[in-house]
């Protein structure tokens, strides 16, 4: 027993962590310009998150993925260079420079060895400024990207994702998949391209989050310099949403060995009061991976799963929270259950004192893992920046999870999992008899938006995974699978 | 005990310092020193892995792997997850052909919590027959998540099996499905005995501690577990190969087509020396980025494919492979690409690669060593992967060093060495496709 007895008294204890190992300071880049700084010169490396309002959420009706198609050219030529030439000056100076439209944003990633900062700047500064979009650049990103939809269409995670979001989202732009389809795709023209980086690579409202092997007076001339000829202007605000989730199972019947569910509910806005409560709840019965009411009962117990888990993802016009599990063809049905009975449980009841406690000591504790490293210091910055929150943020987050009590939690599972109301998309074919039809209740009201503070780090993935350079190469070597 | 700790190489001025010593029962310990936050990772490594997988019963090695984290006698069930986490830390896990791989990632003044933790696991596990009933659908749920409902991993697979011949390589280490129900635990415990043991580990510490912090904390968690007689290690030959297997798969779930060809080539640690670093810099060169040959000319010069590229798997004990692959635009029959692939690879074969082709090439292998740096787990992974296939700390700190010594006739051989016999090629496509 001895070990127990030295974990008791470890237990004892508030983790008393710092909130983070870095020192951050904003950089004053203009009255729009968010710019937050670490600096930290033990390895010659610099990172960069950049935020610009190019998401998604942008596409037009009927050029769906315009957005992930854009910034899939980022790198494929700019002022004087050609695709090659660019990506023979990145690549001569081993430059990290990569682009994902989130659905909100667009996140340009530069890492770099310090002694080339100055020279991936001035390469990022011409991919925004003076981007070509040439016939044989657009034409193989366009053929890319209709492949890896294609490949997407056998994979039911994929197929999965891509209903759950127009499920979920309905008719706001928030519901199509973040690559767009075959069809929207193929109707994009050089024109289009050109007109959304034109409207949509601007820095109005620009957010730049920089750690590593650099100065502040370094950081502060270089990104003056770099964003200097990028245009100020702000595109439209992304639509408000009109009625989230449709209540109900829907299944895409595919024959493949083990089907994906994918599930979700309204979640709760990142500046509302519950949104912290929310993300402990959330934590408490899906987010924990190992330590979740959901894996326990879904895997630990039963067996029916590999992983299953949970994520609260606060969008800037809705919340959601929206889960996903894959099991064999005859547990479907079974499976939709056990979730269903897990999130009801604990709508009704909330967490115990104890979940709440080690939900808070995981939640803290962990971290300052997210400034562990320059390239992770600058992407959790940048996540941060992105949900609208004020620098200070970094400091206060874990006592604002600390001051969350059990009420809190109840009051905010009551809020968000509440199962009569759960969107459910199944991929595959379930063969253990059809997945329990329910009538659907009518749908929740809309959740009023508008960004502010308080809140958690962000390490849960968004219900659709940013589009970035679409791939299709074969599978790695079946070799090393984490997680246990 | 080795009293001392002693940096494990005279370390050239970039590479950051590592410290290593072993304790009295057998243990191997290597610490990195990163004090830019208050934090740790702790990779216990053992040499074991799906090539121990008794006849008969592939997955096992996993399969294990995931029983460790079903609980010991006093910290049952799945205690040993949760005390972590309630620490504020992660852990996991992973299992290759030739070793297995445990890890933490903790706040500092928390990782003698880590280490009992583990050290508590590596003797007392406690297997009963229900949590192996109950994790064993788990493995097969994860095996149709990552392999069966994949039909580009279960390419892959096929592809190995083909490879490897009569060796283990050729078994998948999650293990073929009807083997993995045969799984039982009886197995997991004979398993358990013969190979985890103090004397079959490699500790690895990255983060912010000191090596004489490690040296005492280890020796107080791990160095109270007797070292005990394992299970040699089978050596497995390598049957020649007489010639190329070639396969087609036709598969409903294919959308897309794909040509790719594995071969079987030297590993680090059977290649002649600057060898396998000169496979490193063909990969690179030939296929490692879009400024590399293959992309550049079959997918923007010549137009046939969308995707091209080549890669080096030297990481094993046994033997190295190295692959190419090419997705065809929509139309290019499968055997177009191939004769497309196999002259950009007989041109490096014929003719040296050209200067600044060479450059930048080796320049990205040595900057993604800085890279490395950035982070503990990529740290930690590096010296516990190289030690596990019998490198040393001074292999993986005078890596940079020896792909800067790559040449031009150094990659030409290594691009002769690519013969067919050695080589498996697949052509993937969709049903009813071209």
């Amino acid at each position: 027993m001895k070990l127990r007895c030295a974990l008791a008294l470890i237990f004892s204890f508030a983790i008393l962590a710092p909130a983070s190992a870095a020192d951050i300071k904003a950089l004053d880049l203009g009255k729009k310009a968010q710019v937050w700084f670490s600096e930290d010169h033990t390895v010659p490396i610099v990172a960069f998150s950049i935020t610009l309002p190019a998401g998604t959420a942008y596409d037009p009706s009927g050029k769906a993925g315009l957005a992930a198609f854009t910034a899939s050219l980022l790198d494929e030529g700019a002022g004087a260079m050609n695709s090659r030439a660019f990506q023979e000056a990145l690549a001569d100076h081993a430059i990290q420079l990569s682009a994902s439209a989130e659905r909100d944003d667009m996140v340009i990633s530069v890492v770099t060895l310090s002694e080339n900062a100055p020279l991936a700047m001035k390469l990022l500064q011409t991919a925004l400024t003076k981007p070509r979009f040439d016939a044989e650049a657009v034409a193989r990103v366009r053929a890319q990207i209709i492949q890896s939809i294609q490949q997407g269409n056998t994979r039911p995670a994929t197929v999965a994702r891509r209903e759950f979001g127009k499920e979920f989202f309905n008719a706001h732009p928030y519901s199509h998949p973040s690559t767009g389809d075959v069809a929207s795709i193929s109707a994009i023209t050089v024109e289009d391209l050109r007109a959304f980086a034109k409207s949509h690579w601007v820095k109005g409202n620009l957010m730049v989050a920089v750690a590593g092997d650099i100065t502040a007076a370094e950081t502060q001339k270089l990104l003056g310099d770099t964003f200097q000829a990028v245009p100020g202007t702000i595109p439209p605000p992304i639509p408000a949403i009109g009625r989230l989730g449709t209540p109900g199972v829907h299944v895409l019947e595919m024959p493949v060995p083990q089907p994906t569910i994918m599930f979700g509910l309204p979640g709760i806005m990142r500046a509302d009061p519950d949104f912290i409560p929310g993300y402990v709840a959330n934590y408490i019965v899906g987010g924990g991976g190992f330590s979740s009411r959901l894996t326990d009962e879904v895997r630990v117990k039963r067996g029916l799963t590999y992983g299953i888990s949970t994520s609260l993802t606060a969008f800037r016009r809705a919340s959601v929270m929206a889960g996903s599990v894959a099991t064999r063809a005859d547990a479907v049905r079974q499976t939709i259950q056990v979730v269903k009975d897990t999130l009801g449980e604990f709508a009704k009841n909330g967490a115990t004192q104890s979940e709440l406690d080690d939900a808070k000591t995981y939640l803290t504790g962990s971290f300052p893992m997210a400034f562990s490293s320059n390239a992770g210091i600058a992407a959790q910055l940048g996540a941060f920046q992105r949900q609208g929150l004020d620098i200070g943020y970094v400091a206060r987050r874990n006592a604002l999870i600390q001051a969350v009590t059990l009420a809190d939690v109840k009051r905010a599972a009551k809020r968000v999992f509440d199962p009569e109301r759960l969107t459910v998309v199944v991929a595959g074919t379930p063969v253990d008899g059809k997945p329990v039809v329910q009538r659907p209740k009518p749908p929740v009201r809309p959740e009023n938006s508008s960004p502010a503070t308080p809140g958690p780090s962000v390490k849960s993935a968004p219900a659709e995974t940013p589009a970035s350079k679409p791939v299709v190469k074969p599978a790695e070597k079946p070799a090393a699978p984490p997680k246990p | 005990m080795t009293a001392l700790a002693a940096p494990a190489a005279s370390a050239p001025t970039a590479a950051p310092q590592t410290f290593q010593f072993s304790l009295p029962n057998g243990m191997q310990v290597l610490v990195i020193p990163d004090h830019r936050a208050p934090v740790v990772t702790q990779m216990l490594w053992f040499k074991v892995g799906g090539v121990d997988d008794p006849p008969g019963i592939s997955g096992l090695a996993h399969f294990f792997e995931h029983m460790m984290f079903r609980g010991t006698k006093e910290m049952p069930g799945d205690l040993f997850s949760q005390t972590i986490a309630k620490n504020g830390g992660e852990s996991n896990a992973f299992t290759t052909h030739d070793y297995t791989a445990f890890y933490e990632q903790i706040a500092a003044d928390r990782l003698k919590l880590a280490m009992d933790l583990e050290a508590d696991r590596m003797v007392n596990l406690d297997l009963s027959d229900a949590n192996v009933a109950t994790e064993r659908n788990v493995v097969l749920e994860e095996r149709r998540m990552r392999v069966d409902n994949n039909p580009q991993a279960l390419m892959g697979e096929q592809m190995q099996a083909a490879l490897h011949l009569s060796h283990p390589y050729g078994r998948p280490v999650i293990g073929w499905a009807d083997e993995v129900r045969h799984l039982d635990k009886v197995a997991a415990e004979d398993f358990y005995k013969h190979h985890y043991a103090p004397n079959n580990a490699t500790l690895v510490v990255a983060g912010d501690v000191t090596p004489e912090q490690i040296r005492v904390m280890a020796q107080a968690a791990y160095g109270k577990v007797p070292a005990r007689p394992l299970q040699p290690r089978a050596d497995f030959s390598e049957p020649p190969r007489l010639t190329e297997t070639r396969m087609t798969l036709v598969r409903k779930d294919v959308q897309v087509p794909v040509f790719q060809r594995i071969y079987r080539v030297p590993s680090y640690a059977q290649a002649s020396q600057g060898q396998a670093e000169s496979f490193e810099t063909l990969a690179q060169v030939m296929g490692g980025d879009q400024t590399a040959a293959l992309y550049r000319i079959l997918v923007e010069e010549k137009k046939l494919a969308t995707d091209a590229g080549a890669s080096y798997d030297g990481y094993a004990r046994d033997a190295g492979e190295f692959s190419v692959y090419a997705v065809p635009r929509a139309g290019v029959p499968l055997e177009t690409l191939e004769k497309a692939v196999d002259q950009v690879m007989q041109n490096f074969a014929r003719t040296p690669a050209g200067a600044s082709d060479m450059t930048r090439a080796k320049t990205q292998l040595v900057a993604s060593v800085t890279y490395r740096r950035d982070s503990q787990y990529a740290m930690a992974s590096a010296y516990g992967q190289a030690l596990m296939i019998g490198l040393t700390a001074d292999d993986v700190e005078e890596w940079p060093a020896r792909i800067r010594a790559v040449n031009a006739a150094g990659v030409q051989a290594a691009a002769r060495r690519l013969i067919r016999r050695d080589a498996v090629s697949v052509y993937m496509k969709p049903e009813g496709g071209k």
